[in-house]
């Protein structure tokens, strides 16, 4: 074989062993038929199932794997590839978009159009690293860091209602496990930064517990006034208060306070302390190479960016509702339409803010959290107490 | 399937429990702790009671296990990691064991073993009400106290001549 020197070059080398592995599977299926008898019963249905494809449907659902079943709601549509196919894609945007703002060209080859497969490649590359750990470095914790982090971030997916019929789980105390789940957060990157036996990554992982023990709190109270106007702990009934009107107009203030809160807990510029690149070398992820690395600011990170942007939707921007662009019968598609719009506009807006703001101090982002946010989310928390005891607007009022 | 993950969660509470207590890294200690606290909330998911488990993960898990795992890092000493064996060893055991056998006369003389589940568990808004109405000077004392408290370590943390 040829030695690689063009992505073209890696993408035929790529294609070859695919081709080679899916032979080899068709041989290893060919000899099973004739010798397995359950296997020729599935290679039957197979067949069959090329002129009435409902035949593998129905078989899939009753092995628990079709789509109606819980495994594919948790591994494909709302759960985990979406959520990994969105981040791929929004890594592009984001580097496409803000190389645009700073007038430079950004991705271009990988893909032929605009870049767009750069995530992919990238994947690629890093997958094909080695991964290197510091000689004294506590190596049980250090690479359990990167599957925690991606835990922390698809245990998120499991709460956010994309549509109302057709969501991972439904949980009468659902906005108590955001909380809980962001909660630990700060308890994985100070983990990492200690981990890694190394300078840089323990300032990244101190800064880290900091901030992020700072902003939980606001957060939380932010959230209260939505909890106290819909009267209820659950997403999905949050979603359904706001038929009439979004709790972004109802409560700017609360919106304010939980976006912040949200670039913080996201560790996205303005508040990037923790991973600081110009400072102290993307903080405490210096010391990970390989996939690890790339999970940690990439798959893992955007995955939690779209939680967090869908929470965000879903608390204050109305979830799934929106105005009717789809005939009648396609409900859950249109729900799933609009509250990904709204999604991925609200993280436009978040790498929109990358673009324009420089990085905050740390002493400043401690007391805007604890002393700023704090103090303006309890002045939404009241104003709501006021709206609701005026009974201003038609809320619906739970219990 | 409920009793295999209650014999589960009861294994992994006590071996994380031990472990934390005889883990030679103290860290480690730590996180197994953190460990053991989550199994808690394990407990009260299998009792039907979310909302308390949602809390015991982020209560002790988001703040008091980070707290902990804090301060052990901070001050790796080794000192604080030998363990005095004699005469303290010796009075601990007793006093454990000691305060087991009291729990255990106390169990063994309470009506705890005659309670049935009756039916329904009691939702959060249920438990907002009767604190709300029962419990109500109860609460308030409780907020007097944290507020206090809250004054008390902002008072501690402040620096004189800022700004």
């Amino acid at each position: 074989m040829s030695q690689i020197r063009t992505f073209n070059d890696f993408l035929k080398r790529i294609a070859i062993v695919v081709g080679a592995l899916v032979v080899i599977l068709a041989v290893i299926f060919g000899i099973l038929v004739f010798t397995v008898p359950q296997v020729k019963a599935f290679n039957n249905l197979l067949l069959a199932s090329f002129s009435n494809p409902r035949l593998m449907l129905d078989f899939l659902d009753r092995h628990g794997v079709g789509f109606n079943s819980l495994l594919f709601r948790v591994v494909v549509f709302p759960g985990f590839t979406w959520a990994a196919l969105i981040a791929a894609e929004v890594i592009w945007f984001e580097r496409k978009f803000l190389a645009k703002m700073q007038v430079r060209v950004g991705p271009l080859y990988a893909g032929k159009i605009a870049g767009l497969l750069q995530p992919i490649a990238d994947v690629i590359k890093l997958l094909f690293k080695e991964m290197i750990s510091p000689a004294r470095s506590d190596k049980l914790i250090y690479y359990s860091v990167p599957v925690l982090l991606m835990a922390i971030g698809s245990a998120l997916l499991a709460i956010i209602p994309v549509s109302e019929a057709w969501l991972i789980m439904r949980s009468d105390v659902s906005v108590l496990a955001i909380f809980a789940v962001a909660g630990f957060g700060p308890l994985v990157v100070l983990l990492a930064g200690w981990a890694s036996n190394s300078k840089y990554p323990f300032i990244g992982g101190l800064r880290g517990l900091h901030q992020l023990v700072a902003f939980e709190i606001p957060m939380l109270v932010s959230v209260l006034g939505i909890v106290l106007a819909a009267g209820t702990l659950d997403m999905v009934n949050v979603v359904q208060a706001q038929s009439s009107v979004w709790f972004v107009v109802l409560m700017p203030l609360g919106a304010i306070a939980f976006f912040c809160c949200m670039l913080a807990e996201l560790e996205r510029l303005p508040f990037d302390m923790p991973e600081a690149e110009s400072e102290i070398v993307v903080g405490y992820m210096t010391e990970y190479s390989s996939m690890a690395f790339g999970n940690l600011q990439g798959l893992a990170a955007y995955i939690r960016f779209y939680a967090m942007a869908g929470i965000f939707t879903t608390l204050f921007l109305g979830g799934w509702h929106g105005p009717q662009i789809l005939p009648a019968g396609f409900e859950i598609a249109q729900q799933v339409e609009w509250f990904t719009i709204k999604t991925l506009a609200v993280m436009v807006l978040v790498i929109i803010l990358r673009g324009v703001a420089p990085r905050y101090r740390m002493d400043l982002l401690l007391r805007m959290g604890w002393a700023r946010l704090l103090v303006l989310a309890f002045v939404n928390l009241f104003l709501v107490l006021l709206i609701i005891q005026m009974g201003w607007f038609p809320i619906k009022v739970g219990v | 399937m409920p009793e295999l993950a209650f014999v589960a969660l009861t294994v992994l509470a006590v071996t994380t429990a031990i472990f934390a207590l005889e883990s030679k890294e103290v860290v480690y200690g730590a996180i197994s702790l953190a460990i053991m606290l989550l199994s808690m909330a394990g407990f009260f998911i299998l009792l039907d009671a979310p909302f308390v488990a949602m809390f015991q993960v982020i209560v002790y898990v988001g703040a008091v296990a980070v707290l902990i795992i804090f301060t052990v890092m901070l001050v790796r000493e080794e000192k604080w990691l030998k363990v005095e064996s004699g005469m303290l060893q010796r009075i601990g055991v007793i006093g454990g064991l000691a305060v087991g056998v009291a729990f255990g006369l106390l169990m063994l003389n309470t009506t705890l073993g005659s309670v049935i589940a009756s039916g329904e568990a009691a939702s959060y808004a249920q438990i907002g009400i009767v604190m709300i109405n029962d419990y109500g000077a109860a609460l308030e004392v409780l907020a007097l106290l944290l507020a206090a408290s809250l004054i008390g370590a902002l008072m501690l943390a402040r620096v004189d001549g800022e700004e």
